[in-house]
């Protein structure tokens, strides 16, 4: 009886092993079927936008980037601004005013008429709710007549149109009062509508009175997959027909061409981490911060470790702008020797035999926040840590969320705080090489909280905020550049290359250098 | 403790079980002898290589040596999970103990805040003492600890319960024992086995949760090479450098199922009941 109800139980499990085994495998032929029919879309991001509200934080970029919402002016792939809802513009003589030209046919999705009224609206209320936007412009009046809008500026403002493409100046109906702009976002003018939205997923649906031709898709739905690798499986399985920021690591799994479309371009970013040189930090002494520098291997980070998908860095601004790459001066190539010798030259040695070096009793020890939703700025940190260790320095990870990190940032916070960020968002670096480095004179430069101060430096940007010219404004930004270098203002990781990935049901899915432009019109169904 | 050297000579599964989970220990206290690289070190120009003879497991993402961070990773997990077991295993016993033996109003306020702490999920207070104090291996264990006393607490003073009517505490009382002579020669010895065989099968799965923490991140930081932090970092490479997730995996794997097979031997040693 005991055998019999043994060999019972060894055949039930038995079978149910195999069972279980024949779900896996044989998924081949749905699988590419899952995922784009005709009228659904779906489409795989990182958001780190809690709301809809486009003056919050830079939640505007997600307003442009879902297809909802449009600027008067957009990129093209050299960076060049070209019309979107202003068809042209044109400076007078004084270089103060600036007028611009609505195009006709512009409509908001409730159907009212993009007015330059409506657009002088919209843009004062950026001004009135968002504290950045000042650090692009400001003007001292703004005039509306019909399709004609007129802005005076303050002062010489040379790039005024590409600072109107950046989605924080996204035209919305202001008009429309009965909305809660956080959670179903403002009335814009882009080929899609908000039809839900929560951080981790939003559906969007086509807008029926959109005013620059057909909108491809019904439906689309856009989940918000931090995490990389999760993104590319969702990807391989046809779980979303597209995704953008696919990690090096898992490109190769996506390079059969009769299965997915790969876009991939030299960004206009820069990964790099803040120094912060207040008195009172370790990395006052511009020994250290050199030391530092020195001895951290950019090339093998780039080339190796994320497999060259990023180009090593030395400057503020990468090669993909012409502002000199080539010839800048890098004063802190790696080398490990050149490190330890400034060291010791600014009083550091390791009394206590243990590996780190110290003076006057405390040890070399500095605080490095980083956030883990871009894949390479954990892999960027820990090498750096590695690399350190061997001359000594002891630097400590902190893991923080993105939301506390801009905070962070502004409180100086850190002694190392590494981003991943866009330095031309309006097609011209000026406002990028202000940002972290012009004195901060009581609060009129919030993001440049490392204390960072320079007088020629400071000088140079004044002369750029009123320069026309082009070439005059590259010779002045290149001089920024070197200055930043020879003072060892910053460490300048590399810089990325962005993609998209799309299955072969999709086609119009082309990354830009300006990574503002994900959801277009021209993302259709593959015939 | 004679019936362990009994059991040593006479039971053949208790012994080898007994054999392989010393290797494991001795592993971990040699692995600086053992190992061929420095798990630290980084050459990041070798990051991403597949196991060959230079590298027997390969190298991770910054060029370290995988071989050399599984056998340090025993020292950090193996004590990591001895400390937290012994550490529950004695608070959880004596609170038990303390709480059966004394009845009243001390067992009443024992009891009431051993189930306030099962209340608790585990993974969501290492969460919060890794937000508070810090990501680290002795916050997870002391994360762990808060939750995990409680099964010890219940288990010996139900044991306790059972004991303070027989006959033989009776006598030690009428002998004149005070309560601390009785509870450590009479009562603790003959709840032992049973809560030492407990503590022993837990083994397995305190080195699970606490694996599983450092994979989500609040135990153990980079550059520690301990074995569920490792899971998390080859993680994101699974497709492409899956040695990276496989060989700590197997490490896990392989511990937790001998200290199982150990901890269930030792109740055969310790505690031996006939079944059908």
């Amino acid at each position: 009886m005991q055998k019999k109800i043994k060999f019972a139980a060894m055949a039930t499990m038995i079978m149910m092993l195999v069972l279980s085994l024949t779900a896996c495998g044989g998924g081949k032929d749905d699988s590419s079927k899952k995922g784009a029919s005709k009228d659904t879309l779906k489409f795989g991001v990182t958001n780190f936008a809690d709301n809809l509200e486009p003056t919050d934080n830079y939640f505007g970029w997600v307003l442009v980037r879902y297809g909802l919402g449009e600027c008067l002016v957009k990129f093209d792939e050299k960076m060049n601004a070209t019309p979107w809802l202003a068809e042209s513009w044109k400076i007078s003589d004084d270089k103060t005013t600036w007028t611009f030209k609505i195009k006709d046919k512009a409509k908001f999705s409730n159907g009212n008429d993009v007015s330059a009224e409506a657009v002088k609206n919209s843009i004062e209320r950026v001004f009135a709710k968002s504290n950045r936007a000042k650090t692009f412009f400001e003007y001292e009046n703004i005039k509306a007549d019909g399709k004609i809008l007129t802005i005076k500026t303050k002062t010489v403002c040379p790039g005024l149109p590409g600072m109107l493409a950046d989605p924080l100046f996204l035209v919305i109906d202001s008009s429309v009062t009965d909305r809660d702009y956080a959670k179903q976002g403002p009335i814009c003018t882009g080929p899609y509508m908000v039809k839900s939205f929560t951080k981790a997923k939003s559906v969007m649906v086509a807008n029926p009175n959109y005013w620059d031709g057909a909108v491809p898709f019904k439906t689309v739905e856009i989940p918000s997959i931090d995490d990389p690798n999760t993104r590319a499986m969702a990807l391989q399985s046809g779980e979303i027909d597209m995704a953008v920021n696919i990690a090096a690591g898992d490109m190769p799994l996506f390079s059969k061409k009769e299965k997915f479309n790969i876009s991939e371009i030299a960004s206009l970013r820069t990964v790099l981490a803040r120094l912060n040189v207040a008195q009172g930090h370790i990395l006052s002494d511009k020994r250290v911060r050199q030391a530092l520098i020195a001895c951290t291997d950019r090339d093998t980070y780039c080339k190796v470790l994320l497999k060259n998908t990023f180009i090593p860095g030395k400057a503020p601004i990468p090669p993909s702008l012409d502002y000199g790459f080539d010839q800048l001066q890098d004063s802190t190539p790696y080398n490990i020797e050149n490190a330890k010798k400034l060291l010791a030259e600014a009083g550091w040695k390791d009394t206590d035999g243990d590996g780190i070096l110290d003076k006057d009793g405390k040890p070399l020890t500095l605080d490095f926040v980083y956030y883990s939703g871009r894949s390479e700025l954990p892999l960027f940190a820990e090498a750096t840590q590695a690399d350190a260790k061997k001359v000594g320095i002891n630097i400590k990870l902190k893991n923080v969320d993105y939301n506390v990190l801009d905070a962070m940032g502004q409180h100086g916070d850190y002694d190392l705080l590494i981003s991943n960020i866009i330095t031309a968002n309006t097609g011209d670096p000026e406002i990028y090489m202000n940002w972290y480095w012009k004195t901060n004179v009581d609060g009129n430069n919030p993001q440049n909280g490392a204390g960072y101060s320079n007088t020629d430096y400071d000088e140079l940007s004044r002369q750029l905020s009123q320069e026309f010219d082009v070439k005059k404004r590259r010779q002045i930004i290149i001089k920024m550049e070197q200055i930043l270098m020879n003072d060892a203002a910053g460490l300048f990781f590399g810089y990325p290359k962005t993609n998209m990935v799309s299955s072969v049901a999709i086609t119009g899915a082309e990354i830009l250098p300006a990574d503002y432009y994900w959801l277009t019109k021209d993302i259709k169904p593959a015939k | 403790m004679e019936k362990i050297l009994i059991g040593l000579k006479t039971n053949r599964t208790f012994f080898i079980y007994s054999v392989l989970a010393f290797l494991l220990v001795v592993i971990a206290i040699f692995a600086p002898i053992i190992v061929s690289h420095d798990p630290l070190e980084a050459m990041m120009k070798d990051a991403f290589q597949e196991p060959s003879s230079q590298h027997l497991f390969g190298t991770d993402k910054l060029g370290r040596d995988c071989f050399s961070r599984v056998i340090y990773g025993a020292r950090y997990s193996i004590s990591g999970v001895l400390l937290l077991v012994a550490v529950v295993f004695s608070v959880g016993t004596a609170l038990g103990v303390v709480s059966g033996y004394f009845g009243g109003k001390i067992d009443a306020i024992i009891m009431r805040i051993s189930d306030l702490m099962i209340s608790f999920p585990g993974t969501i207070l290492a969460i919060a003492v890794a937000g508070i104090m810090g990501g680290s291996l002795i916050n997870a264990v002391i994360a762990l600890t808060a939750v995990s006393w409680t099964k010890y607490a219940r288990l010996a003073r139900s044991l306790v319960l059972k004991i303070k009517k027989r006959d033989f505490v009776d006598a030690a009382i009428v002998n004149g024992g005070t309560p601390i002579h009785i509870l450590w020669q009479h009562i603790t010895p003959n709840i032992l086995p049973t809560v030492i065989i407990t503590a022993a099968t837990d083994i397995g799965s305190m080195m699970l949760e606490l694996a599983g923490l450092s994979f989500l991140g609040f135990g153990s930081q980079p550059p520690t090479p301990e074995w569920g932090l490792m899971l998390n970092e080859g993680r994101q490479q699974l497709q492409t450098a899956p040695w990276l997730m496989v060989f700590p995996g197997l490490a896990i794997f392989i511990t937790v199922v001998i200290f199982n097979l150990w901890g269930d031997s030792l109740r055969d040693v310790l505690d031996p009941r006939q079944d059908g």
